[in-house]
C-alpha cells in the first residue's frame, strides 16, 4: 500500500472511533436505564449500575404497570398511562382540526387583519408558557373547568394553536391560490373547499401535526399537574409521584420500567411514522 | 346586446392604480381578447368580471344583470386558469363534475354534460384518471372541459396556453378557435401573446397601465393603431417607428430625413399643421425594394443584414438616422448588400403625435 492510502485508512478508523464513542457517550444513559428495568432489586442494590442483568426479568415492568404505589394508592403505572389517553385523543383531535381550520382562513381567505392576527400567532408560539400560567389558572378557574377533563383538553388546545396554526398556514399557502378560486367559481363555499379540495391534500401535514401534538401533550408535566386535577392525572404526573414516594427503599428496577413505559408511546408513534414526518416536513419546501 | 358589460370600474393596491376607469362592452357570442404587456391589469380585469378581485367603483353586468355585489358562483361564469388548477386528488369524471355536485344537479343529467364535454374534447378516454397522470395538454383540455359542463353564459380564460410548449400552444389555439365557433359562446380571453390575440378575437382590448388603449377588430388594431403603443405592441416583426416633421401645401407630405412622404388619402384625425413634429410608423411589409420612378416616398438605404425566417426574409436597412426593417420576398433578399432604394407604401402608415402619442 502507498503512504497516501494509509494515511486514508488511518483517517478512517480514527472517525469511525469517534462516532462509536460518540454513540456510546449518548446511549449509555439509556442502556443503563434499560439493564436497570430488567434487574431484581437485589442485584440493583449490589452490583455497578454498568452490569448487564444476570437473569433478565420482566418482573419490574409488570409491577411498574399494575401495582407499584403512588403515595396510598397501588394500582401501577396504568391509571396515569389511560388518564393520558383520556386527554390525548380529545387534544390532539381538537387542536390539529383548529389549527388546519385556522391556517386554511388565513392562508386563503382575506380575514381583516390577518397580518396582525399571523403576528401574534408567531409571538404566542415562542411565550414560554410558565410566564402566563397564574393568569390561565384564573381564567380556567373562571370558566368552572379548573382540575377537571374539560380544563387540561382546553389548556392543551390553546396552547398548540399557535404552532399548529402557523404549521397549516405555511402549509396551504404553497398550495395554488388558482384551486381556491377555480372551486368558488364551482359553488363550493369556505367549508366545502376546506373539505373536498384542502384536506385530501393535507394527509402528510396532518400526520406531521398529529405526531408533534400527540408527543408534545403526551410528555407535557407541568400542564397536566396543574390543570388536570386528581382524578386524570397524566403518566407524567404519575411517574413522578412514583420516583418521588419516599416510604420504603426505593425500587429503582419499577422506576426505570415506569419510565420506559412513560417513553414508549411517542417513540413507537415516530418509529411507525417516520417516513411521513420526513416527507411532510420537507413536503413544499422542495417544490414550488 | 352585451354579454358583459364593464363600465367605471377602478381598482388600486395601495397607491398603485391597477385598473382606471374601465368601459367595456363585450358582445355576446364574441371571442373577446384582453391583450397587454404583463401589470397591465388584464388578469385583474378578469378576475374582477369573475368577481374574484373586490373593485373600488364601477359596475358589471352579465346577461343584462347587475353582477357586481355577487359571488363568483351566481354570476353565470365559468373560467380556465392557466395553471389549469385541476384538483388533484380528484380524477378527471370527479374534476368535471365537482361544480355540477355542489350546485345538486341530477345525477343523469350529470354524467351526459360530462359525457358531452369529454367526447367533445375527446378526453372520454382519460375520465378514470387523475391529473397528475395526464400530459400538459390533456389537463388543458380537462380545465376547458371543467368550464364547458357549467353552461355559462361567459367563459373567462386566464391565459390558457401559456404553461404549454409551442407547438402544442398552436395546435389548442386552433382547437379553441374551433370550439367557439362550434358552440358560439361568449368568450373572454386574457393574453399577452398578440399572435394569439389576433388569431382568436374577433375584438381586442389591448391595455396598459390599468386602462384600455384601444378596443377594436383585430383588422382596425392592426391597420389603425389608436396609439403609438398600441402599433408597437400588435405586429411582428414590430412596426417601424421614424420621426418625422409634417410638410404642407396642397399636397400634405410628411419629411422624413431627407424625403418627402406624400399623404394622399392618410384620413388625418386631426388637422395637420406644418412645421409640426410626428412620429411615423409603418409596418416592414409596407416597405419595399423599388427602382427609380415609383411615386410613393422613397429613401437611398445601405443594407445591413438579412433574417431569413422561411416565408419570407426580414432585410434591415440603415436610412439616414434611421434603421428600418422590410418583409422582403426570399429570392430578392438574397446576397443584398450595399446601397438600395426602399419605397414607403403611403396607404399603409401611420402617423402618432410624439408628445400625447395618439394617432394623428
Amino acid at each position: 500500500m502507498t503512504t497516501a492510502q494509509w494515511r486514508d485508512r488511518v483517517g478512517r478508523i480514527g472517525l469511525y472511533t469517534l462516532i462509536v464513542w460518540i454513540c456510546l457517550f449518548f446511549s449509555i444513559p439509556l442502556l443503563v436505564v434499560i439493564a436497570t428495568s430488567f434487574k431484581t432489586s437485589a442485584e440493583v442494590r449490589t452490583f455497578s449500575i454498568f452490569t448487564l442483568p444476570a437473569s433478565p426479568s420482566i418482573a419490574s415492568w409488570i409491577k411498574a404497570w399494575s401495582s407499584a404505589c403512588t403515595g396510598l394508592k397501588c394500582g401501577g403505572i396504568r391509571v396515569g398511562f389511560w388518564n393520558s389517553v383520556r386527554i390525548l385523543l380529545p387534544s390532539v383531535i381538537i387542536s390539529v382540526a383548529a389549527g388546519a381550520i385556522t391556517g386554511y382562513a388565513l392562508s386563503h381567505w382575506r380575514v381583516r387583519g390577518a397580518n396582525i392576527i399571523m403576528l401574534l400567532l408567531l409571538l404566542c408560539a415562542f411565550i414560554p408558557y410558565q410566564v402566563i400560567l397564574y393568569p390561565l389558572v384564573k381564567m380556567v378557574s373562571t370558566a368552572g373547568i379548573y382540575g377537571s377533563l374539560a380544563g387540561i383538553v382546553a389548556v392543551h388546545v390553546v396552547f398548540g394553536l399557535p404552532v399548529m396554526s402557523l404549521l397549516f398556514r405555511n402549509f396551504y399557502v404553497g398550495l395554488p391560490e388558482e384551486l381556491v378560486k377555480a372551486a368558488r367559481i364551482d359553488g363550493a363555499g369556505f367549508w366545502r373547499i376546506f373539505a373536498f379540495v384542502m384536506l385530501p391534500l393535507s394527509v402528510n401535514i396532518l400526520i406531521v401535526a398529529t405526531i408533534l401534538q400527540t408527543t408534545g401533550i403526551w410528555n407535557d408535566y407541568l400542564l397536566g399537574l396543574i390543570f388536570a386535577g386528581r382524578d386524570n392525572m397524566p403518566m407524567t404526573v404519575q411517574l413522578n409521584a412514583l420516583a418521588t414516594t419516599s416510604t420504603g427503599e426505593i425500587e429503582y428496577n419499577v422506576n426505570t420500567a415506569a419510565a420506559l413505559l412513560t417513553a414508549l408511546p411517542p417513540l413507537l408513534i415516530y418509529f411507525l411514522s417516520g417516513r411521513y414526518f420526513v416527507r411532510g416536513i420537507t413536503a413544499g419546501a422542495v417544490k414550488g | 346586446m352585451s354579454a358583459v358589460f364593464v363600465t367605471g370600474l377602478s381598482k388600486s393596491y395601495g397607491l398603485l392604480r391597477v385598473l382606471q376607469d374601465i368601459h367595456l362592452p363585450i358582445d355576446s357570442g364574441g371571442f373577446t381578447v384582453l391583450l397587454g404587456p404583463s401589470g397591465c391589469g388584464k388578469s385583474t380585469l378578469l378576475n374582477a368580471i369573475a368577481g374574484l378581485e373586490d373593485i373600488e367603483s364601477g359596475m358589471i353586468e352579465i346577461d343584462g344583470t347587475d353582477v357586481t355585489q355577487r359571488e363568483p358562483s351566481k354570476r353565470g361564469i365559468a373560467m380556465v386558469f392557466q395553471s389549469y388548477a385541476l384538483y388533484p386528488t380528484m380524477s378527471v369524471r370527479k374534476n368535471l363534475s365537482f361544480g355540477l355536485r355542489v350546485r345538486s344537479v341530477p345525477r343523469p343529467e350529470i354524467a351526459r354534460r360530462v359525457g358531452w364535454a369529454a367526447k367533445l374534447l375527446q378526453i372520454d378516454e382519460l375520465l378514470d384518471r387523475k391529473p397528475s397522470q395526464l400530459s400538459g395538454g390533456q389537463r388543458q383540455r380537462v380545465a376547458i372541459g371543467r368550464a364547458l359542463v357549467q353552461n355559462a353564459k361567459v367563459f373567462l380564460f386566464d391565459e390558457p396556453l401559456s404553461n404549454l410548449d409551442a407547438k402544442l400552444r398552436t395546435e389548442m389555439r386552433v382547437e379553441l378557435k374551433r370550439l367557439h365557433q362550434e358552440l358560439g359562446v361568449t368568450i373572454v380571453y386574457v393574453t399577452h401573446d398578440q399572435i394569439e390575440a389576433m388569431t382568436l378575437a374577433t375584438r381586442i382590448a389591448v391595455m396598459r397601465g390599468g386602462r384600455i388603449e384601444q378596443y377594436a377588430a383585430p383588422d382596425e388594431l392592426y391597420e389603425q393603431p389608436a396609439t403609438l403603443f398600441v402599433a408597437g405592441f400588435v405586429g411582428s416583426p414590430a412596426m417601424n417607428f421614424l420621426r418625422g416633421r409634417m410638410v404642407g401645401g396642397d399636397r400634405p407630405c410628411v419629411a422624413v430625413g431627407g424625403v418627402n412622404v406624400p399623404l394622399n388619402g392618410y384620413r388625418f384625425r386631426s388637422t395637420p399643421v406644418p412645421g409640426q413634429e410626428v412620429i411615423l410608423g409603418i409596418r416592414p411589409e409596407h416597405v419595399v425594394l423599388t427602382s427609380e420612378g415609383s411615386p410613393d416616398g422613397l429613401a437611398e438605404a445601405e443594407a445591413l443584414f438579412m433574417e431569413p425566417m422561411g416565408a419570407d426574409t426580414l432585410g434591415w436597412f440603415q436610412c439616414g438616422e434611421h434603421r428600418v426593417s422590410a418583409r422582403l420576398i426570399p429570392h430578392s433578399a438574397r446576397g443584398l448588400t450595399g446601397r438600395v432604394r426602399l419605397a414607403l407604401l403611403a396607404d399603409h402608415l401611420s402617423l402618432f403625435d410624439p408628445l400625447t402619442e395618439f394617432r394623428r
